[in-house]
């Protein structure tokens, strides 16, 4: 049996399909419960809003590119306090054709936290260890070989071995990559095992269909237990302008729309599967802060891993440090000033190497709300004056790093402060300001929380096995579902976690 | 109402609306989607962050932006659209109410003297009041991706893109570029190269051949075409 990936293009007239299990989003969680579902033999029907991509259809300008692959053409921001960037894609593959590919597992100590905070019995390391590992195998994650580490990602471990803090190659979902360092572009080497490149042609194999450019719009059901289906428009890549209906039929509907657009769907939905209250509630980020660091030698930082080192050294404190590249455009968005001074600074940028850290931010939450006549959310979310503290701790430890990798100056990026470091002396004041959270430049693309899986179906949306509390036959599985910040990347967790909901799926169905 | 009051009120509104939109330079050739108006403001900042010279050569107007930021607008959501340009016009008017130190500095920002422009962006980009910063941030940010976008600037920095070699996987066969039909699809399953670990990787490094669109010198050569919404404007 072999299905079938339809592409815009194809569309003549409203569709009408009938199946197993209809799956809502291709990221990294739907596009792994489509293919486990499929192979264990039933009919499913993935149904994805962006378009597939080529890489004749990449663009490497960072803006033009991001407003070709992400939601709100990728200027999307939270509210509430300060102004935070956030991106979420749009495309077959969702997040993992933009991301860095970084596949890391959870630490024991936060998924023991999860279980004794969220009444969960079977999310320990030990329970999802089976998980990861069919996983990774099935991606081929592998740590990220020296060769095309490059110097900018080489940097960072030298600096974490010279204070004595650990530090590793990140596991990635890539087979041959060569360094270009355009992960976040799209990968035109076809290495990256995003998902559109993996999980999704594996489905096909096994029957499924796929049906791009379908935005869902509304959970059909049948009284206020049983989902039975799904309906929604056809719309043209890039502009969103609706074309044809589409209804999908289903024994059982599975959300992987992702953590702003799920809830967005089921408040759409007629409030659907919220007798908690918690649909849209809990928002969580992982926000970043990044340095900027110039070394005495060329460093060349286009070349090599997007991202290729990180340090799990102060995940018990709340954070993760990583490295960090994208296309020039969008990173220089963090430099200071204007003028011929702003371009003394980009022309640093061949000497340069750029580092972020991001936190788990446990106690800043915020919430998503359906926007008025849009499928976009309103996001409201701020940052708690607690973890704050942590990220200026971060800055600190990423400045400690810059100079003990032999860095000659650090541009920090925090207003209040001076625009540029030349010692570790200097940058003492990233330990002591007392940091207001409009004096940082975060961005956070990690997000969790807003469908929260919960052992309680008082103060969650969804049991261990993504199934919503309120409905029999309704889903979840992005990374909503998380309760709580996962410390690392949260990819490789979620689609261990929908590798075991689409076991529950297989057999309920 | 008497004729006096009414005459004072339609002088008053005739010198506003001089003062707000008369007196732009003619829309440049080939822009898209903003109005004459937007790209005076967006050619003015774009003057003011990137003058000609200094540690990169080219300047911003050289490296295109306004045209950029004239595809790019287009190519947003109505709502970010609409964001973007109540941001230039806040930029071309706010002098208006907070004028520009000098003589002459209650006018609008693309009628300001360089100097002047360059005090208010600097003014913007140190103040105190977060939304004041955030709005130059904002601008800055547009702006600078725009700069980054000319194959001059990225070939004098060193951070051009390279060639890279087509490889074909199974997905090619699934799907066709976007916009086209699968009948488009050429290839084959013997044209799929398997993905395995073991092959030799060749890393990517700064002797490595330019990719086609960053070799050529033209300003804005490396977009692919950008479809138009459906509610824009042709003006």
């Amino acid at each position: 049996m072999s299905g079938e990936v339809r592409v815009f293009a194809q569309y003549d007239r409203d569709v009408y399909e009938s199946c197993d299990v209809v799956v809502v989003g291709s990221g990294p969680g739907g596009a792994v419960v489509a293919k486990e579902v499929a192979a264990a033999g039933r009919d499913v029907v993935l149904v994805e809003e962006g378009p597939p991509f080529t890489p004749d259809d990449f663009v490497l300008d960072g803006a033009l590119s991001m407003a070709r692959t992400m939601r709100e053409g990728g200027l999307r921001t939270t509210r509430g306090g300060f102004i935070m960037p956030t991106m979420q894609a749009i495309a077959l593959g969702g997040g993992s054709l933009v991301n860095s590919a970084i596949c890391v597992r959870s630490p024991e100590l936060t998924l023991d936290d999860w279980c004794d905070s969220f009444r969960l019995e079977r999310t320990s390391r030990a329970e999802l260890d089976p998980h990861y590992d069919a996983v990774e195998r099935f991606l081929g994650v592998a740590p990220t070989p020296d060769e095309v580490q490059g110097a900018r990602n080489l940097l960072f471990r030298d600096g974490c071995r010279a204070l004595g803090w650990s530090s590793e190659p990140i596991p990635r979902n890539v087979v041959g990559c060569r360094g270009s360092g355009e992960c976040f572009t799209g990968c035109r080497s076809r290495a990256k095992r995003s998902t559109d490149l993996s999980y999704v042609p594996a489905a096909v194999r096994d029957g499924a269909r796929v049906l791009t450019s379908a935005r869902a719009e509304r959970v059909l059901t049948w009284g206020r237990r049983r989902a039975t289906g799904i309906e929604g428009s056809i719309v043209r890549p890039f502009t969103g302008e609706p074309t044809h209906r589409f209804r999908v039929d289903a024994k059982a509907v599975v959300l992987a729309a992702g953590c702003m657009a799920t809830p967005v769907l089921l408040q759409r939905s007629g409030n659907l599967a919220n007798s908690s209250g918690t649909v849209g509630e809990f928002l969580q980020f992982h926000p970043g802060v990044a340095v900027l660091g110039v070394f005495p030698d060329r460093t060349e930082p286009q070349f090599g891993a997007t991202q290729g080192y990180q340090s799990l050294e102060f995940v018990r404190r709340g954070f993760k440090l990583e490295t960090l590249w994208a296309p020039p455009g969008v990173l220089a968005v963090r430099l200071p000033g204007f003028g011929f001074d702003l371009k003394a600074n980009l022309a640093r940028f061949p000497y340069a190497a750029i580092w972020d850290a991001f936190a788990s931010c446990n106690r800043s939450f915020g919430r998503i709300r359906a926007r008025r006549r849009s499928f976009d959310p309103a996001i409201r979310w701020s940052l708690h004056p607690a973890d704050l503290t942590i990220l200026g701790e971060a800055l600190w430890v990423l400045a400690q790093m810059f100079f003990a990798a032999g860095a000659r100056a650090i541009l920090p990026g925090v207003h209040r402060l001076p625009d540029e470091m030349s010692s570790l002396a200097e940058a003492e004041v990233l330990r002591t300001h007392d940091y207001r959270a409009t004096d940082l430049t975060c961005g956070g693309n990690h997000v969790f929380g807003t469908t929260r899986m919960h052992g309680d179906p008082k103060h969650g949306v969804v049991d261990e096995d993504g199934r919503c509390h309120d409905l029999d036959n309704l889903y979840v599985a992005d990374t909503g579902i998380l309760p709580r910040s996962p410390s690392v990347n949260p990819m490789l967790t979620l689609m261990a976690i929908a590798h075991r909901i689409a076991g529950r799926v297989a057999e309920r169905v | 109402m008497s004729l006096a009051v009414a005459l004072l009120l339609f002088l008053g509104a005739a010198l506003a609306g001089r003062r707000f939109l008369s007196g732009y330079p003619a829309r440049p050739a080939g822009a898209r989607y903003l109005g004459g108006r937007e790209l005076a403001t967006v050619a003015a900042v774009a003057s003011a962050t990137y003058p000609k010279g200094g540690a990169v050569e080219p300047s911003g107007l050289e490296a295109g932006i306004p045209l950029y930021v004239d595809r790019f607008v287009a190519a947003q959501p109505p709502r970010m659209r609409f964001l973007m340009r109540c941001l230039f016009a806040l930029v071309e008017h706010a002098t208006l109410v907070f004028p520009a130190p000098g003589a002459g500095g209650r006018r609008r920002f693309s009628s300001l003297a360089p100097a002047q422009q360059v005090a208010v962006l600097d003014g913007w980009c140190r103040s105190r009041l977060y939304p004041r910063r955030l709005v130059f941030t904002s601008l800055r940010a547009i702006l600078t991706m725009g700069y980054f976008a000319d194959p001059a600037v990225l070939r004098e920095l060193g951070l051009a893109p390279r060639a890279i070699p087509r490889t074909v996987c199974e997905a090619d066969m699934l799907w066709p570029k976007i916009g086209e039909r699968p009948e488009s699809i050429a290839v084959t399953a013997r044209d799929v190269v398997p993905a395995t670990a073991a092959a030799p990787v060749v890393p990517l490094g700064p002797h490595g051949e330019l990719h086609p669109a960053y070799a050529a010198p033209s300003p804005g050569a490396l977009a692919a075409p950008l479809p138009a919404r459906p509610a824009e404007a042709t003006s």
